[in-house]
């Protein structure tokens, strides 16, 4: 801060010598135009919140940590609530939404409902969600969670290495969109509209190979 | 100078602002500084710990309404001189969020406080003592909830040496009198 107000200073200082005809020769005391100095604070005031929000934007659409959007989504294989292992892999061919939440959190609730009329509507496509709970809640509670919010799709029992593996999950919920062929096409962080994941899901499900096979 | 200052006030606006936007960078529960309470030897005493949720968030009081939530929970390590003993959580707020309009969480925003009750022991030497713990919280905004935390936690605690007892006067030698 400090040296943005000393270029701030300099710069008004110099400005207004410029505008003096014999500012090499000048030994006058340095003239410093308020108005400029609060025109130019105004503008950098400006660019800074512009450029924290364009950042903001960025971080939201970025690719995964290693730029892993676009790229196949990195593969694990989690224990799911009816005992089985799921592989992200196997469900290639497949859109995938893949969903990390958990039970202590509020806007993770209201999405489920909409992934249940969305896996009803889109499954038939070959559209599939897989929640991954990050949760420290034991398997009955997680599972007794799921029953009450009648669950339709696989709910994985997440571990914190797969959440760093999508560039860590530190906001709930979470969320990453897969095409047919496996890779990441789009993320989004904390509650969405249902239109978000509609528009996502139909993204999704319109690319990779498999389709282009199926045409 | 007027101007100058406005400027500066103008660019901390905007960095302040756009920090509010981004989501929590560091811990959303900070504590005050707690004050320093003398307690007299074997005597019990309340140290009151100030905390602040910040702005745009919440976390969950100490009862919260739903089994799956996380409550705040202050755990104070236990000391060989002092005895912890009984935490006083606040009453939550009951608030509905845009997430879910109809439904109403136990929550703490803004200022909260917790009282710890410490009882130094009678054969503890008089002086500063440091109590650790940690404040295990989980937050949430509008749209998003974040990993439970925890928080450390320490107080100073200054044992005060008991005043003498009263002796009770011997019985006198009636002769004394005579």
């Amino acid at each position: 801060m400090s040296r943005a107000l000393n270029f701030l200073w300099a710069y008004g200082s110099s400005v207004t010598r410029l505008q003096s005809p014999d500012f090499r020769n000048s030994r006058l005391p340095v003239k410093r135009n308020p108005l400029i100095l609060f025109f130019i604070a105004a503008i950098v005031a400006a660019m800074l919140f512009a450029g924290v929000r364009v950042a903001r934007t960025n971080r939201a659409n970025a690719p995964p940590k290693g730029q892993l959007m676009g790229q196949l989504a990195p593969d694990f294989e989690l224990p799911a609530l009816d005992g089985k292992n799921l592989k992200l892999s196997d469900l290639r061919g497949k859109a995938v939404l893949l969903n990390f939440w958990a039970t202590y959190c509020g806007p993770c609730k209201i999405e489920m409902p909409w992934f249940v009329e969305l896996q009803k509507e889109y499954g038939p496509q070959g559209f599939q969600i897989v929640g991954v709970a990050m949760d420290d809640a034991s398997t009955e509670d997680i599972a007794k969670f799921a029953k009450e919010m009648g669950v339709n799709y696989p709910i994985l029992l997440g571990k914190e290495s797969v959440g760093q593996s999508y560039g860590g999950v530190s906001v709930l919920p979470t969320t990453f969109f897969l095409d047919r062929d496996g890779k990441l096409i789009a993320r989004e962080f904390g509650l969405q509209s249902r239109s978000v994941f509609v528009d996502h899901i139909k993204k999704a499900l319109s690319q990779g190979q498999a389709v282009q096979a199926r045409k | 100078m007027e101007v100058l200052l406005t400027s500066a006030l103008l660019l901390f606006s905007a960095w302040a602002w756009a920090q509010e936007d981004l989501g929590p960078q560091g811990p959303v529960v900070k504590m005050a500084l707690a004050p320093v309470v003398t307690v007299v030897q074997g005597k019990p005493a309340s140290v009151p710990l100030l905390f602040r949720v910040s702005s745009g968030y919440h976390i969950n009081s100490n009862r919260p309404k739903s089994e799956f939530l996380i409550p705040t929970v202050l755990k104070v390590e236990a000391t060989t001189d002092i005895v912890i003993g009984k935490t006083t959580y606040p009453e939550g707020q009951d608030m509905s969020f845009a997430f879910a309009p109809e439904e109403k969480l136990n929550v703490y925003t803004g200022d909260f406080k917790v009282d710890v009750l410490v009882r130094p022991l009678r054969s503890v030497q008089a002086g500063k003592y440091i109590v650790r713990g940690t404040l295990k919280y989980q937050a949430c905004d509008n749209a998003a909830c974040y990993p439970p935390k925890h928080l450390p936690v320490s107080f100073d605690v200054k044992i005060a040496k008991a005043p003498p007892t009263p002796r009770k006067n011997p019985a006198q030698s009636p002769h004394v009198h005579q």
